[in-house]
């Protein structure tokens, strides 16, 4: 049982902005994801992060697998498992 | 942050040491933020000049942030063969940047919007006299032109 913490790109064009999903690793294709734990913003300066601390800690120590780009995103906020 | 220039009597060993790497942090914090706008920019720029083939695995790649194994089984090709291709489309793009210049374009003007935008703030807000708005406004306009 693979889950993966990833971001999830909304936003029109030329204005990215950033969800970060919990999602099933095994079914990557189909855009379903399991919890919405927090938002990313590139444009701001510095990015806006918005992170639910408490749903973030409890998936990673469930096991779940931040992507590289979530994990330092993660760091940035100050949350590590 | 204030961590350079230390002046030379405060400026121990240890700190002295340390400046470069807390800098070199700085920079790549920097760096990464940028990598993702830049790369998401790139492809909203570029992107429909890629193949649907290459357009298909790239958007995996950049906008679903899934990884390069996960994209390999879910097309049926080898996680190689993803990585090759992910590589080549961002020379691609970047090719593209080079020759056109409309991201750079873009996010210049996009900036100086955001001024004039920020001198019809002052003159709402602030109470600042027209005759100077309109100076300002109009100096800020004058570049775009040139620009474009």
């Amino acid at each position: 049982m693979a889950v993966k913490i990833r971001l999830k790109r909304m936003g029109q064009k030329k204005a990215p902005f950033y969800r970060i999903v919990v999602a099933d690793s095994r079914s990557p294709r189909d855009g379903k994801f399991i919890e919405e734990i927090g938002t990313y913003d590139p444009n701001l300066e510095p990015s806006g992060i918005k992170v639910d601390e408490e749903a973030a800690k409890k998936w990673l120590n469930n096991g779940a697998q931040p992507t590289e780009v979530v994990g330092k995103i993660l760091k940035a906020a100050g949350i590590e498992k | 942050m204030n961590c350079y220039p230390f002046s030379k009597e405060e400026t121990g060993v240890k700190k002295k040491y340390l400046t470069p790497v807390l800098l070199l942090c700085m920079i790549t914090k920097v760096m990464n933020v940028n990598e993702i706008l830049e790369q998401a920019l790139l492809y909203d720029f570029y992107g429909e000049l890629l193949t649907d083939h290459q357009k298909d695995i790239y958007e995996q790649f950049v906008l679903e942030d899934l990884s390069l194994s996960e994209i390999a089984q879910d097309a049926g090709i080898s996680r190689q063969g993803v990585h090759d291709l992910v590589k080549r489309c961002q020379k691609i793009l970047e090719g593209y940047e080079v020759r056109l210049h409309l991201v750079e374009k873009f996010l210049s003007i996009k900036e100086k919007v955001h001024k004039i935008n920020e001198v019809l703030d002052s003159y709402e807000k602030q109470g600042m006299e027209p005759e100077k708005m309109a100076e300002r406004i109009r100096k800020i306009s004058d570049t775009i032109i040139e620009e474009l």
